[in-house]
């Protein structure tokens, strides 16, 4: 058995592939984290008020996503709602998150690679090539990264590792002037999306994505809220291709899957021997749409050979964005974000166990924690998109690299592809290593 | 010629990498040198001579050690970026994972501490260190510029037995009458650089000290500060706001 190893470039955090060679067969190919860090250790014999702030650490790009859910988890163990002003705020600073997340993946680490594999050009842009690919696209996503970071330091307190969501709330009020400001910011980060959603289908709708990559036998899953698509709120969602296999609150998730102690990875529990996948395929495939005519009418610019195909989830982050602009911009007009700060007050511990669950940007986010007599943390399970998307990962990258290397023989060509293929996936390695 | 640029990450978030592309510096930054390496945004995957290396993240294992000697050998200026690159940072938590600064392994040029590092505070750094400037660091902790700042001297009056308020006794940062020491509430000001604008202070939170210690010398500016104030038994066996972002030398172990 021969290993072959090569290091991911262009994701986020260190990760690598694993090719395993067998009497000149491919034998499996992974992806595989490096640096396990221990949050759920670290987070024993903490006290509740200091979850939030030190997961948030876990992740510099999911760090809001990481600090709210851990504010949901321990509101449902004080069985408190955060008051309706809170819950807009906290939406506004996920929806900042997104766009930051998802345009820094679109261009740095997708767009480069649409290139090769649509058969445009041999090799993925390189960053110079890509900064002066068009002058345009590169600074309207420039403006996109610098406006999600502008909203986030003025609803988070700071663009990174936010400082206002609290257990209870959102200690922030904001002014006339901050609401103004921040239209200001999302009717431009509106245009600018949608400027690059168009310049996306006039680039590439006209070719045919490979087949290579079409979307395998899997079980979606993401939140939806009463059949729409939400980020912070709602039921848990599986799906197999048309079928709804279940709708089910977060308390009774382990019943369809959980995380074995002792072992990385999360087990599912379900009849199909089919792999789950979670993040902006998912989440468009369980509610089909976004409920905005516009948005319909961009997507049916592609046909079903790009609709069933892992790349089109590079054009979704897209859509995302343009579906969070549009929120962010109507929670805007309600009144209610400019109350009084209201923090509800966390009272007495009704439950020694707590869960939160939101939909990060690269997919379902779980928070499960457990308290002693003491109130300290005594048990911690996250539930990571990353983790989750692991198996359909290395699923995808066996099946390629067997019928690449059976045709070509060259490993070069390999490590390309595998490259391409967990980029596709927008892995976050540090949520990952938590 | 533009001058080349390292960027990397040890064991890290990837949040004060993240900072960079926040600001309004940016994209004239990009123009003006030229990234030789930087896994997160482009292909490259040797590390080949350069000017200035930014690395974040702390040192967790030997591998990175080789890493960093490596990039040593290959830069003519390393910075430290971050608070976990320079003081070990979050991961100091753990009781199993090492946590350790780079420049416990090699001679660095400077430190742009913070978690993640205040963005006008970075935007200069980046900016000085290009112009081949030494980075200024604020000489003074946080109170010297936090309005709440009484004339206590060491005497803050009340057992402090709080890590943070009880959610009902919020008091937004503009009306708090007191500094949060005065009202029983940690707060790691008078051990912490200045540099962060009072942000969390400012919001209502007490600061927990992620932009690290005003000296090397953590230890003693622990120590002392502990001397001060009348902290709560609970407190003083509670590990996990001391020791957040950096541990004193005596209870480190080696990797």
């Amino acid at each position: 058995m021969k290993k072959i190893i090569d290091v991911c470039t262009r994701v986020e955090g260190h990760g690598s592939i694993k090719i395993l060679l067998q009497k000149d067969e491919i034998s499996n190919v992974s992806f595989e984290v490096h640096a396990i860090r221990g949050f759920e250790k670290i987070l024993l014999n903490k006290k509740l008020v200091d979850v939030p702030r030190i997961v948030s650490r876990i992740c510099g790009l999911c760090h809001a996503s990481q600090g709210i859910t851990s504010c949901k988890a321990i509101e449902s163990m004080f069985e408190i709602e955060p008051s309706e002003q809170s819950i807009l705020l906290r939406r506004l600073i996920m929806i900042g998150e997104l766009i930051k997340s998802h345009s820094m993946h679109f261009f740095f680490q997708a767009f480069p690679d649409l290139f090769p594999i649509l058969k445009i050009q041999k090799n993925p842009l390189l960053l110079n090539d890509l900064i002066h690919f068009d002058v345009q696209l590169t600074s309207k996503i420039y403006e996109l990264i610098k406006i999600s970071d502008d909203i986030v330091g003025i609803f988070g307190g700071r663009s990174i590792h936010t400082i206002t969501p609290i257990i209870g709330g959102v200690i922030y009020s904001p002014s006339k002037k901050d609401i103004g400001l921040a239209r200001k910011y999302f009717q431009k980060a509106s245009e600018n999306i949608e400027w690059i959603i168009e310049k996306f289908q006039e680039l590439f709708s006209h070719y045919t994505p490979p087949t290579k990559y079409f979307l395998p036998n899997s079980i979606f899953m993401g939140l939806h809220n009463n059949e729409n698509y939400d980020h912070y709120d709602g039921i848990i969602r599986l799906k197999l291709v048309n079928a709804i296999l279940a709708d089910f609150t977060l308390d009774k998730y382990s019943k369809y899957f959980d995380r074995v102690d002792g072992l990385r990875g999360i087990d599912f529990f379900l009849r199909e021997e089919t792999n789950i996948l979670v993040g902006p395929i998912a989440r468009y495939k369980i509610i089909e749409g976004y409920g905005i005519e516009k948005i319909q009418s961009y997507i049916e610019a592609f046909n079903k050979s790009w609709q069933n195909n892992i790349i089109f989830s590079n054009f979704l982050r897209l859509i995302e964005i343009l579906f969070a602009t549009n929120k962010a911009l109507s929670i805007l007009d309600d009144y209610k974000l400019l109350n009084r700060i209201e923090i509800t007050s966390m009272g007495s511990l009704k439950n020694n166990e707590g869960m939160g669950i939101v939909e990060a940007p690269r997919g379902t986010l779980i928070h499960h924690y457990h308290v002693n007599k003491k109130k300290l943390i005594n048990k911690v399970k996250l539930f990571i998109a990353t983790e989750i998307n692991m198996p359909i990962i290395n699923e995808i990258l066996t099946k390629e690299s067997q019928k690449l290397y059976e045709r070509t023989g060259d490993l070069n060509q390999i490590k390309k592809q595998a490259q391409m293929i967990i980029r596709l996936f927008d892995p976050c390695i540090s949520c990952a290593t938590h | 010629m533009e001058p080349k640029i390292l960027i990397t990450s040890l064991t890290s978030c990837s949040g004060c990498t993240a900072s960079i592309f926040s600001l309004d510096i940016f994209p004239q930054y990009l123009e003006r040198v030229k990234i030789i390496y930087f896994p997160f945004i482009s292909d490259q995957a040797k590390i080949e001579v350069n000017d200035i290396a930014l690395i974040e993240g702390c040192v967790s294992n030997e591998d990175q050690v080789d890493i960093l000697k490596e990039i040593r050998k290959q830069s003519k200026k390393i910075i430290s970026l971050g608070t976990c690159a320079a003081f070990g940072g979050i991961l100091n938590l753990s009781t199993e994972k090492q946590a350790e600064s780079l420049s416990k392994y090699i001679e660095i040029d400077g430190i742009i501490p913070g978690c993640p590092p205040p963005l006008k505070f970075l935007g200069n750094c980046l900016i000085r260190i290009l112009e081949n400037k030494q980075i200024i660091l604020p000489e003074k902790n946080l109170c010297a510029s936090c309005e709440l700042r009484g004339e206590y001297g060491n005497n803050f009056g009340k057992e402090i037995n709080k890590i943070i308020f009880n959610s009902s006794e919020f008091i937004s940062g503009i009306k708090r009458p007191e500094c949060f020491l005065k009202e029983g509430i940690l707060c790691l000001g008078p051990i912490t650089r200045d540099g962060c604008e009072c942000k969390c202070i400012k919001l209502g939170l007490p600061c927990e000290g992620c932009v690290g210690p005003i000296s090397q010398d953590f230890t003693s500016n622990a120590i002392n500060f502990l001397s001060t104030i009348n902290l709560s038994n609970d407190l003083r066996k509670y590990k996990g706001i001391f020791y957040r972002f950096s541990k004193p030398k005596l209870m480190r172990s080696e990797i």
